[in-house]
């Protein structure tokens, strides 16, 4: 199993910094609140930058006997250094309307020592400092990596915050909040850099010198009528020191943003000045910045990027496990020219391999020679008759990482034996280039002089173990193999809860029935989510689509003759009990926020539905029920939760077809294409479009969309407004 | 005008009684003293100025520039006679210093110790770098509180100055 360099680079640097990157997260999440106390004391004065420096020090002058220094901080508090009438040094925030002390200065917490300490030293000095340097260069550079890997996962770096595709927890939030906090971290991290090769003078020492200024001899008597002082407004000045004695060598050192003025104390002009070189500039914007003082917002910002540095711990290493879990070993004990049957694997996160050691096991168990590899190491295979290809799809249609040289692979290898061959996609309805990669293998087999199919591509939406399961059993009936492709056991523990049956409506033409069943046990549900039924003596489980109406489930199913689950339903009574489990399944649940839905069902599909239309809290959209059965009688076992949904305006159109009807027939495809009006509509108007039903009926009607689509609205199909549940 | 001259004989007495004996009572006199630094790179710079007795140990912590005590120890001189007793310096500390910076602080000094043996002492250390025991230190006279005094160490100059 091979993975990207740009992933392996992100995880390698992830490993050998996590700790570092964990202490240095929590002991910033309790740094940001720092700046955020202190500027929330009330020693900031109101209008106080607009007063000009002299009236402050006339102000102070009169008050004191001597001042040393006034200094305005990032908060702008004032702080002043002076020595008292009584000939008390003494230092506070002054008020400088009223030259009066307002407050004792803020000492820093003991807390916000012990944790700056550990947050830049993790106190070991200067060996601390350097680790701590070295951290944030690190994380920086995970934010780059990270940035190529969103970038290859959303197509390109143009569809960098266009919408994340959610299909897994983790990953999701780890995609979603990367792209919120990157450029925070960027700024954290650099200024981290910087202040520690600060600290380390590695950075050049550029002098900015004094310069002299031409000095006129003008002489004024006193400080207040100096021009310069009466110019400036404590806003444009960090700190002024005073004179330290008489001497006319003793100046007035007054700190501006960018530079520092020399004035001399008996006439008022500025003898020299210094502009702040660019190292003082960006150590005090990596100060500012790094640490928020002075800022609640960015404070807050800074809080909220050092609570995600943590969850991308949390979720990345949790991530990189499942991976590891998926990861496969490929043990053969058939080599690749004594093998008949060759299976080759195209992934990027290792869970098609999973797909691909069940085939691989079913057809060993059958004694059957298989070599199983993957389709970056395509050669040729001298005993060979079989070739399966199962392959999923990397970001918007490119080849999974081991599968990047297969296209080239092909060209160049000479083949003995004619292939058959069948390729099985997997992927995400969800993204605009499901299974491309996989049809683009299937395309170059099918050119392939050598090769000749043996079934047509088949695509798996959402890992789905039963649509793979239905592959495997088509291609082994083609074979005439009794291939048993057994489910994986270590599947997550699955929580069992005793249900009655409540209701149950018999079976009807089709051979559908419908059951409501109710849980024994609290538990949470909506509709969409699926019950996993395992009949006795049985280890594959049975899904179903399930709606919920009130505190019910209610199931539809269709009887098969030998079916094992739906005979076994069939044969429940009322009050009798059953168990089952219900595994979540948010794609197929009701769109929170779309205002107009439509609903494509065919059979049993219908019961999500049902269940979705009978909801109380369903009131922001107008939804549109489409149904294919086989006669009108079929469809009276739904009507009364059809029309209940009507009468109370949860359904806005009901639009049935039957296949065995009475004048002609006629499939949800062609009810879709009478009303491709409406349809057009709620496509243009980004509504949402649910299917569920067979995968046969699924496939049809997305053509029929993608056909309305291009026609009406001169698009494809954006699969975004897509949600299918199909089997 | 016998009387005139009287009273203002038992006003100079009592005046020149009143001066004696604020003389005598001691009272501290403050200065001014600024520390200027040496431009270096690296963290700010723990500075202690403390009182010399004339047998040149310590007498008294004047000033502490530098106001975490974790690090205290590594003024390893002074930390010797502070540690023990961890007299109460709070009022009389201040932030440290960083390279080609200055501060300005304003310490006590009695006058029964000008001119009779002691020194002041300026100590500085700094993260990971070189100590100075004594950066700069100088015999308590008249005369040298008046003057500029170059340092040793990360002290480019020390100037002192009487407050009235």
């Amino acid at each position: 199993m091979t993975i990207s360099i740009w992933r392996l680079s992100h995880l390698i640097l992830a490993i050998s910094s996590s700790l570092f990157i964990i202490l240095a997260a929590l002991t910033g999440t309790i740094l940001a609140f720092e700046p955020i106390s202190n500027k929330l004391e009330p020693f900031a004065v109101k209008n106080a930058s607009a007063l000009s420096l002299s009236s402050t020090i006339e102000n102070l002058k009169n008050e004191y006997d001597e001042i040393i220094n006034i200094e305005i901080d990032k908060n702008n508090f004032i702080t002043a250094s002076v020595v008292t009438k009584q000939g008390q040094s003494d230092s506070f925030y002054l008020n400088p309307f009223t030259a009066k002390k307002i407050g004792n200065t803020i000492e820093k917490a003991p807390i916000f020592r012990f944790t700056t300490n550990l947050h830049r030293s993790l106190f070991l000095k200067s060996t601390g400092r350097a680790i701590v340097g070295i951290v944030s260069f690190v994380l920086f550079l995970m934010a780059i990596t990270g940035i190529i890997l969103i970038a290859k996962r959303q197509g390109s770096l143009k569809d960098f915050f266009s919408k994340t595709i959610k299909e897994d927890f983790n990953q999701y939030y780890h995609v979603l909040l990367g792209k919120y906090t990157l450029i925070p971290i960027i700024i954290v991290t650099l200024t981290g850099v910087f202040l520690s090769l600060e600290r380390f003078s590695f950075l050049p020492e550029s002098k900015t010198p004094h310069i002299k200024q031409q000095q006129t001899s003008i002489s004024t008597p006193n400080t207040e009528s100096f021009n310069i002082f009466n110019t400036l407004t404590l806003g444009d000045i960090k700190g002024v020191e005073f004179p330290f004695s008489d001497d006319i060598e003793d100046y007035f050192i007054i700190k501006l943003h960018d530079k520092e003025l020399y004035v001399n104390q008996y006439n008022g002009q500025i003898v020299s000045e210094k502009l702040d070189n660019f190292k003082a500039l960006a150590t005090h914007w990596s100060l500012v910045l790094h640490t928020g003082q002075g800022s609640i917002l960015w404070s807050i910002l800074l809080l909220l990027t050092s609570i995600s540095i943590l969850f991308f711990v949390y979720s990345g290493f949790s991530m990189a496990l499942t991976r590891k879990n998926n990861t496969i070993k490929i043990k053969n004990t058939f080599n690749k020219n004594s093998a008949e049957y060759i299976i080759l694997v195209g992934s990027e996160t290792g869970s098609t391999f999973k797909f691909a050691k069940l085939l691989f096991n079913a057809l060993l168990a059958l004694g059957k020679s298989v070599y199983i590899s993957e389709l970056n190491q395509y050669t040729t295979y001298k005993k060979a008759t079989n070739l399966l290809v199962l392959t999923s799809t990397y970001g918007e249609g490119n080849a999974p990482d081991n599968a990047k040289y297969f296209e080239k692979l092909i060209q160049d290898t000479p083949q003995e034996n004619t292939l058959q061959y069948a390729v099985v996609g997997f992927g995400s309805l969800a993204y605009k280039g499901f299974c491309k990669y996989a049809i683009l293998v299937d395309g170059l087999l099918q050119q392939h002089k050598k090769c000749t199919p043996s079934l047509t591509l088949h695509k798996i939406n959402n890992k789905s173990f039963t649509e793979f399961k239905n592959w495997a059993d088509t291609w082994a009936k083609s074979k005439n193999l009794a291939l048993q492709v057994n489910q994986p056991k270590n599947e997550p523990k699955q929580k069992i809860t005793p249900f009655k049956v409540v209701t149950r409506i018999n079976l009807n033409s089709d051979y559908s029935f419908l059951l409501e069943i109710q849980p024994l046990k609290k538990i949470a549900f909506k509709s969409g989510d699926l019950l996993s039924i395992t009949p006795k003596n049985e280890t594959v489980a049975r899904q179903y689509s399930i709606g919920k109406t009130g505190k019910t489930i209610l199931l539809s199913i269709k009887k098969h003759e030998f079916g094992v689950c739906s005979n076994y339903l069939n044969n429940l009574k009322l009050n009798d009990m059953l168990s089952a489990n219900i595994e979540q399944n948010t794609a197929f649940h009701f769109p929170k926020s779309a205002k107009e839905v439509i609903m494509i069902s065919n059979g049993t599909g219908i019961a999500p539905f049902l269940g979705m239309i009978t909801d109380e809290n369903l009131k922001h959209s107008k939804n549109y029920l489409f149904w294919g059965g086989r006669t009108n009688a079929s469809y009276k076992m739904y009507s009364k939760y059809i029309d209940d949904a009507f009468y109370n305006k949860k359904l806005s159109g009901v639009y049935l077809s039957f296949s065995q009807g009475e004048s002609q027939k006629k499939y949800v495809q062609n009810a879709l294409m009478e009303k491709e009006d409406l349809v057009s509509k709620v496509l243009k108007n980004n509504g949402i479009v649910m299917i569920c039903g067979s995968v046969a009926m699924q496939n049809g009607v997305l053509k029929t969309l993608e056909h309305i689509s291009r026609d009406k609205l001169n698009t494809p199909l954006n699969m975004k407004l897509i949600k299918t549940d199909c089997y | 005008m016998k009387t005139l001259f009287k009273q203002t004989k038992y006003i100079t007495i009592l005046s020149l009684l009143l001066v004696t004996f604020l003389a005598f009572t001691a009272k501290p006199n403050t200065y001014k003293c600024m520390v200027q630094m040496i431009n270096y790179n690296g963290e700010g710079a723990y500075v202690v100025i403390s009182l010399i007795n004339p047998e040149g140990t310590y007498e008294k912590t004047l000033y502490v520039q530098g106001d975490d005590d974790e690090w205290y120890h590594d003024i390893a001189e002074w930390w010797r006679f502070y540690g023990k007793t961890k007299t109460d310096i709070d009022a009389i500390t201040g932030a440290t210093i960083g390279g080609g910076e200055r501060a300005i602080n304003v310490i006590e000094i009695e006058p029964d110790k000008i001119n009779t043996g002691y020194s002041l002492r300026f100590e500085t250390a700094v993260e990971d770098k070189e100590y100075f025991i004594k950066d700069v230190e100088f015999p308590l006279t008249t005369q040298n509180i008046k003057l500029k005094h170059e340092g040793k160490g990360y002290i480019r100059y020390i100037r002192m100055m009487p407050q009235n």
